[in-house]
């Protein structure tokens, strides 16, 4: 048990009563509603394999189907950058607003966008940004960085969020109810949409045979964010190839379901170049940034099976140690499971190393993903990385090293037990202890189970065999 | 209980660390049960624990050190019984994964993972053992652990047999298969949230209105069980061997 | 520039040694998908349509009526049982133009917060009960979003009974700038996971399935129904 930056921070969250019921209306509601649309599905299980071996397909051929993108992107107009990593990514978007002379640009959420910094990388460019995703306009009345993949502002209570629109917004209304509050908000960005000089999203999927990047949204916000700016900037990891719109539809089933329970989202959208000749409205110019940041390493680090990531959520609404703590806690991008693999990657494993840790090895994360990522392996990945790389705390080392000593020398282990067992019974009252030396991290919690007796090694010493 | 078979299996029990020091009395059911299922048992002497912490704390070498010492101690039974998912996925699902596919000790790890069972499902899948003659007047809760539910596929299997105890009655848990929170080493490293998880696991179980909780793997019991007694609850924590061998007369875990 | 994708394509690995044998197993993959998608088309797949459309999860209404013509008919029905002023911007497409708007004053520019907006639809997909959109000179994207009502009309011989018979219908050069699939009304969770209609899209969805030649009336669906969405 050492203090670190990130018990620190799992500490606030846990002090935090509105965090907590906040976590959980959300994250209930998304289990629920995931579990009945599982439940309505007979085949789900073949069809999470079909998205996984999709996935895999790709992940092996990574390098032509990019060729493959690029190409047909291109041919529909679209320009094509690369990005090696977070920082080429931001320079080349500030680069084409610098050049459309944008000062203020409309972004669609996106959780590549916010793992490349481009929020920040806006704000020191002196580019007006306005979050147009519900969820993360209300982060950035706060100040808050996201908590949760697709729901941002998860860890705001409705009361909460009632009081930032009344502090922030033009024509505020009475905030009594969550329609209230989304009529108020919807009202406050109205305007912005069509002032924009560039917008800016994400991809769900880069469709390798058309160049098309697929989005999935709810709110109507992403096509208002893409199509009035004279310049559309789409940054994609470059993980979200499919080879065809077929393909992406087998993944849009798991995904959708995964993420909300419904069998799709509102709008699902193909964006493919720009604005043609004769079409009232979109974007004369078309930006695909493709950007790297750390996932062509993942392939050569054991790490290749978290590039079939969807970003849907479901390990974080089902890990009880998400649901505990909420995903600031975990100090990255991305939070929960799939963070703790990410996050490691990202910010170096020095930075991030409590994260595989702070883990039960559950497995329900694996259990729910859409495209059956063993979590619980790629977290043990880390672990043991951890260790080879001499970054477990000294003291669990020590202790370790001679419990393994112990354990390979029965003799000495029974004796150890044989010393320790009666100590132990030193502290207990009536069958329990209620603090103990060197049980601290149990007994400030709950009270630790006081030995019944002689060891069973001991008590069995001299039976036979049964017959 | 000495009338096995001549073709009766020969059982390497396997209690693990925390059942030896803490609670030996789910060791003495496991010896009961497995002979009441026609199961030679023996005891080898020189089991400790099977690993865990080291593995879970990502020492590898030390994993496959204590795995070494295990499986040569467990090589010599037909099946090897472990009354603890979590032990017995760790030498079934783990081990192997310890050593270079190929190498001697693969194969002896692969050999002694594909002979190990935990208890519970051993009794009911492989011995197609049912209870006879036991009864326990309570109404009970069944929490799965984790790693026997998803590593091994523990779900029906101790539900069947707690279904045979004549007198007990099994109320559904609200979350029986989300995790107690204690992840072995995760609950000291991590106090505050284990107890967190836990907080809302014993919740649950209050709310299934129950007078025990029972459950197969200890270090999950002991942490439920710990819980309960610090809020003063009245719900007492048995291991499933214990109320299936009629041995849960006696003080509950922790008393 | 060139540095940076030739690195990242390089360092991506499985370059086209043999495209024709990825091709082949790209394939390969999606001989699976009729065997394990959610068991929601049987019948006809206008009739399936409807159904999906007018479920409740989707926050939309439909109705049915035997042709285009009859749209303006649908489209004053729903205005009056809503209250809503007889003025909506007309999706600049030929077949509605055509169409006889006696009543109902007509404009093809939308408005930022146009109340009523009247569509066709390039056609649905009756899995997802989802009306499909192509942009293009007669389809302005923007008609799907702005409107806080979107009334569309979809003829029944276009709807496709899958999300893959959707996508096989249109080969990768010949797909437009912007496709969308609109299922249901726009919605949010992000405020404590409750859902929302109209967060910046349409609150309302009324969908008017036009189908000369109907299957009996389904025991679920009315041959006519307007109910208000909520």
């Amino acid at each position: 048990m050492t203090t670190t930056a990130f018990t620190v921070r799992a500490d606030r969250a846990l002090a935090d009563p509105q965090l907590k019921l906040a976590i959980e209306r959300t994250t209930g509601t998304a289990r629920t509603k995931r579990a009945a649309a599982v439940a309505a599905w007979p085949e789900f299980a073949a069809a999470r394999m079909l998205g996984k071996d999709i996935k895999d397909h790709v992940i092996a051929h990574l390098g032509h189907y990019l060729a493959e993108f690029e190409r047909n992107a291109l041919a529909s107009g679209a320009k094509v950058h690369w990005a090696r990593n977070a920082r080429e990514a931001c320079d080349i978007v500030v680069s084409i607003c610098r050049d459309a002379g944008a000062r203020s640009v409309t972004r669609a959420k996106s959780m590549l966008g916010e793992e490349i910094g481009l929020p920040h990388a806006l704000a020191d460019a002196g580019i007006e940004r306005v979050e147009t995703d519900l969820a993360e306009h209300i982060i950035q009345l706060a100040g808050d960085p996201p908590s949760h993949i697709v729901w941002p502002a998860l860890h705001k209570t409705r009361e909460q969020v009632g009081e930032l629109f009344r502090a922030h917004h033009r024509d505020p209304g009475a905030m009594a109810t969550v329609e209230a509050m989304v009529a108020s908000a919807r009202r406050h960005l109205r305007g912005r949409f069509m002032a924009a000089d560039v917008g800016i999203s994400g991809a769900n999927f880069l469709i390798a045979d058309s160049g098309a990047v697929c989005t999935v949204t709810n709110e109507g916000n992403a096509e208002l964010t893409t199509t009035p700016p004279r310049v559309h900037i789409v940054t994609a990891g470059i993980e979200k190839l499919v080879p065809s719109t077929a393909h992406a539809m087998s993944l849009l089933r798991l995904l959708v379901r995964s993420a909300t329970g419904a069998e799709l989202t509102q709008y699902t959208t193909f964006h493919r170049g720009p604005k043609r000749a004769g079409d009232p409205d979109g974007p004369s110019e078309f930006h695909i940034v493709l950007v790297d940041n750390g996932r062509t390493r993942m392939l050569t680090d054991g790490l290749a099976d978290m590039l079939r990531c969807l970003r849907c959520g479901a390990c974080l609404n089902h890990c009880v140690v998400f649901r505990q703590i909420g995903g600031h806690a975990y100090g990255g991008t991305y939070p929960g499971p799939m963070g703790a693999v990410l996050t490691p990657v990202l910010d170096g494993l020095p930075l991030s190393q409590d994260l595989p840790r702070a883990c039960t090895l559950n497995g329900q994360c694996q259990e729910v993903c859409p495209v059956a990522i063993p979590l619980p392996t790629l977290l043990r990945g880390w672990r043991d990385r951890s260790w080879r790389e001499g970054l477990e705390p000294v003291s669990v080392r020590g202790f370790l090293g001679i419990w393994r000593f112990l354990v390979l020398h029965p003799a000495l282990y029974r004796l150890a037990t044989a010393a320790a067992l009666p100590a132990m019974r030193l502290f207990g009252r009536g069958g329990w202890i209620g603090w103990m030396p060197l049980a601290g991290g149990w007994t400030r919690h709950r009270d630790l189970p006081q030995p019944s007796g002689r060891s069973f090694m001991a008590q069995t010493r001299n039976r036979k065999p049964s017959a | 209980m000495s009338s096995a078979a001549a073709d009766a299996p020969r059982v390497g029990l396997f209690v693990t660390c925390l059942v030896d020091s803490i609670r030996p009395s789910i060791g003495f059911a496991a010896i009961a049960l497995l002979e009441a299922a026609g199961c030679r048992v023996d005891i080898p002497r020189r089991q400790t624990c099977c690993g865990q912490p080291a593995l879970n704390s990502g020492d590898r070498d030390g994993a496959a050190s204590i795995a070494q010492h295990t499986i040569a101690l467990l090589e010599p039974y037909d099946h090897v019984v472990v009354p603890s998912g979590s032990c017995a996925a760790t030498i079934r699902v783990h081990y192997p994964e310890l050593f270079e596919p190929g190498t001697a000790w693969h194969a002896r790890a692969v050999s002694v993972a594909n002979r190990t069972y935990e208890l519970l499902s051993y009794l009911s899948d492989i011995r197609r053992w049912v209870p006879e003659g036991v009864g326990m007047a309570a109404i009970a809760t069944y929490h799965d652990s984790c790693s026997g539910l998803r590593e091994l596929g523990i779900e029906a299997q101790p539900r069947r047999l707690l279904a045979g105890v004549a007198g007990l009655s099994l109320r559904k848990l609200e979350g029986s298969d989300t995790c107690c929170g204690f992840g072995g080493t995760f609950c000291v490293k991590y106090p505050a949230i284990s107890n967190a998880i836990v907080e809302e696991k014993a919740a649950h179980i209050e709310a299934a209105g129950a007078d025990i909780l029972l459950g197969g793997d200890l270090g999950c019991l002991m942490n439920m069980a710990g819980k309960l007694h610090r809020q003063g609850s009245r719900v007492r924590a048995y291991h499933a061997a214990e109320v299936l061998a009629g041995m849960a007369g006696g003080p509950a875990i922790g008393g | 520039m060139s540095g940076a994708r030739n690195e990242i394509l390089a360092a991506a690995g499985g370059a086209s040694t043999d495209p024709a044998a990825i091709a082949a197993a790209a394939a390969r993959l999606l001989d699976r998908v009729p065997g394990l998608r959610p068991d929601r088309v049987s019948g006809r797949p206008a009739d399936a349509f409807l159904l999906r459309a007018s479920s409740p999860a989707m926050g939309a209404t439909a109705e049915r009526v035997a042709s285009l013509a009859d749209f303006p008919a649908a489209v004053r029905r729903y205005l009056a049982a809503w209250t809503l002023a007889p003025a909506l911007a007309l999706q600049p497409h030929p077949a509605l133009r055509a169409l006889d708007w006696t009543g109902i004053e007509i404009h093809e520019a939308i408005g930022l917060d146009e109340p009523v907006a009247a569509g066709l639809a390039l056609g649905g997909i009756a899995e997802t009960g989802s009306l499909v959109f192509h942009s293009g000179p007669d389809a302005p994207t923007l008609f799907g979003f702005l409107p806080v009502h979107h009334i569309v009309a979809v003829e029944a011989d276009r709807i496709w009974p899958w999300l893959e018979d959707y996508a096989a219908a249109f080969a990768p050069a010949s797909q437009p700038r912007n496709v969308n699939l609109i299922t249901g009304a726009s919605g949010t969770t992000d405020i404590e996971g409750a859902l929302v209609r109209g967060a910046h899209g349409p609150g309302h969805l009324h969908i008017v399935l036009v189908d000369p030649d109907p299957a009996p009336p389904h025991p679920d669906f009315p041959a006519t129904t307007i109910a208000k969405s909520i």
